[in-house]
């Protein structure tokens, strides 16, 4: 990856008068982490990264900001908001714009090729986090880690994130811009993860998820880090009438988590950003896929990898199959 | 008020006939780190680092029955709060921020709710030897073998555990258990001193808290706040996590002609927190909502009560997901014109 071409490539669109700013990442304040990054101007760029750490999904941001009413005699800031996405985050644009979610015009979208992330909670335990932020880079099929002043070559199995092991989509799929050449694609690993699910008997599959949604905090990070999570109103906040209690228990819990799949089955692209900000370890991305996967099998639809078309829930074809409705 | 050493070998008594006391300890549950009831016969063990949920949620509760109701004349019913509990193994940073809760829970209105839990509970405390990566309490008040809000302050030597008893309910459970105690000598207590020490001087991170709450009113619309919420979620992990976070909300629950009160725990980085009715928020932004955040903990709670509401635990930092580091926000406030 050529830092350099992209703080070039970043320091020209915010130079842009029609342009608020660029959404990218820089380094963290310690050990792995990793901070999103708003650039304002082109001296910001100097923080800009792209690492194996850059795993946060920032399409989230085009919806997450406060629209707040434009006061009397002034005009509305209809600026451009300027994204440096990878290949899953870049599906999650395309849904915002298939959905209507977003404007076409109100965004520039940077497209970085993607070699696969890192998850840093399978490196911590042998290179604990340290108070100065550890720096990472792509090394050949592997990646390189500097800590504590020494240089480790990683191997990409024993750090690559479970997301990116199952990626079938590591180029972005909608860019104004490209940065870095495209990467040839993997071969998506088994989904172990849903198969484990798969094996289950029913009561057993109700036994796994009541330990999982019993543990939920219901911090709702799952819901405000999702891309496709945007509703201005969403029901779980609702009071009146409440259609989920915020009450913290198994059975809230469960009407929250099952709500939350359901309203993505069709939509979610599989950033796994819902199970890494989970502070409970709760399997997300497993409920997630397997809707995915049951979408695309039954009726070979991928969401996100189009700008145009329609939603796969507003969609309906006579021959939609109907065999795994229990 | 006793010193005594527990040792180790006794430890598997000591922690079985707690466990008859209505126990909880540090227990990884489905991979996340609580404090859970400790049954006869369970393993208790100590090891480093702190909870993910902190022990607050034993004394307030994440959802929390107020009165159950259903029609007629007689239609209410208090919960009935009277069984006695041992926490063992709290955090010094975690038993301070009860010590701070206390204040605003005895404050102009006493929670009989809180206050009751409270004085059920016989807190023993655990002094850190191996600071976690952002732990910071020595740089708001406290330290790693801090006594603050125990009852027990519990110290492992190597060999033995030092208990010392703090407050009347501490040494009264301590004398339950003489027969497991040997009274601890001069060198024991001086090896405490070293250890907590030691401890201290591991601590990595820090931040000269000096002159933030005076600071913090004068930098209500300075641009570092719109820098530091940039890119928060508006999730609910710093303040659900929080040791010190004690906002709530309170919902009825009615199904048919009967139901519940409740109170459940809120966070103010929530988008809903404080809307009024009318659909106006005062605090629309999350930068608003970060900027009240610290504000409240480190300016609003110093003038109220007289004492920073955090305690430097560090879980904020550790689990945002997206790197807003409060050891960074109060350097940049330190660093503000």
């Amino acid at each position: 990856m050529d830092l350099n071409k992209l703080r070039e490539t970043a320091a020209g669109i915010v130079s842009r008068e029609d342009v608020k700013y660029l959404i990218g990442w820089r380094r963290g304040t310690f050990g792995y982490r990793v901070s999103p990054y708003f650039i304002e101007d082109a001296a910001g760029v100097e923080e800009l990264i792209f690492s194996p750490l850059c795993i946060s999904n920032l399409a989230t941001y085009l919806t997450l900001v406060e629209r707040l009413p434009v006061p009397r005699g002034q005009q509305p800031d209809e600026r451009k908001v300027a994204l440096l996405v990878k290949g899953c985050d870049s599906r999650a644009v395309n849904q915002l714009l298939v959905e209507k979610g977003i404007n076409r015009d109100r965004v520039i979208v940077v497209g970085l090729p993607c070699p696969g992330m890192v998850d840093w909670k399978l490196l911590a335990e042998k290179y604990p986090e340290t108070e100065a932020p550890v720096e990472m880079r792509w090394q050949g099929d592997d990646f390189l880690l500097v800590h504590n002043g020494q240089e480790i070559v990683v191997p990409r199995a024993e750090a690559l994130a479970e997301k990116c092991r199952l990626c079938r989509h590591p180029n972005p799929v909608i860019s104004d811009a490209t940065v870095g050449e495209p990467v040839q694609p993997w071969e998506p690993a088994e989904d172990s993860g849903v198969g484990e699910i798969e094996a289950k008997s029913a009561p057993e599959r109700w036994a796994y998820w009541e330990e999982q949604f019993s543990k939920c905090l219901r911090c709702y990070s799952c819901r405000n880090v999702c891309p496709l999570c945007y509703c201005e109103d969403c029901i779980l906040d609702r009071l009146n009438p409440t259609w989920v209690n915020r009450a913290f228990n198994f059975s809230e819990n469960t009407a929250f988590h099952l709500a939350r799949a359901f309203h993505l089955a069709g939509r979610c692209i599989e950033c796994g950003e819902c199970e890494r900000v989970c502070p409970a370890g709760i399997p997300l991305g497993r409920l997630n896929r397997k809707l995915a996967k049951t979408v695309r099998e039954e009726y070979g639809f991928e969401p996100g990898l189009d700008a145009e078309g329609e939603p796969f829930q507003a969609s309906y074809r006579p021959e939609d199959p109907e065999e795994f409705i229990l | 008020m006793s010193a005594m050493l527990l040792p180790k070998d006794k430890w598997p008594e000591f922690t079985g006939r707690l466990a008859g006391k209505n126990l909880f300890a540090p227990a990884l549950q489905g991979g996340i780190k609580k404090f859970a009831p400790v049954a006869a016969g369970d393993t208790v063990t100590l090891d480093e680092g702190n909870t993910t949920v902190p022990p607050k949620a034993l004394l307030f509760p994440q959802t929390e029955t107020l009165f159950r109701f259903a029609e007629g004349e007689e239609g209410m019913e208090l919960p009935a709060i009277d069984e006695a509990a041992v926490l063992l193994g709290v955090r010094p940073c975690d038993a301070r921020a009860m010590a701070i809760v206390d204040k605003l829970f005895r404050w102009d209105y006493e929670d009989p709710y809180y206050l009751k839990r409270r004085e059920l509970a016989t807190i023993i405390g655990l002094a850190c030897s191996e600071p976690c990566l952002n732990c910071f309490c020595t740089s708001v008040g406290g330290g790693p073998a801090s006594t603050e809000g125990l009852d027990i302050l519990m110290v492992d030597l190597g060999e033995s555990y030092l208990l010392e008893g703090l407050t009347d309910k501490g040494q009264a459970l301590l004398d339950e258990f003489k027969d497991l105690l040997q009274e601890a000598g001069a060198d024991a207590l001086q090896r405490k001193e070293q250890l907590a020490q030691e401890a201290a001087a591991k601590i990595k991170r820090s931040v000269d808290t000096a002159g933030i709450p005076e600071a913090l009113p004068g930098l209500w619309e300075d641009p570092l706040w719109q820098r530091v919420s940039a890119a928060c979620l508006g999730c609910g992990i710093c303040t659900y996590l929080c040791p010190t976070c004690h906002c709530f909300d309170i919902q009825d629950e009615v199904e048919g002609a009967a139901g519940r009160r409740c109170r459940m725990w809120d966070s103010c980085m929530y988008a809903e927190y404080t809307k009024h009715t009318s659909g106006h928020n005062p605090r629309p932004t999350r930068r608003e909502r970060t900027r009240n955040r610290i504000n409240h903990k480190y300016s609003y709670y110093v003038d109220k009560f007289g004492v920073i509401a955090c305690v430097g635990c560090g879980r904020c930092s550790n689990l945002c997901p997206v790197n807003i580091d409060l050891i960074d926000i109060l350097r940049q406030v330190k660093a503000a014109p």
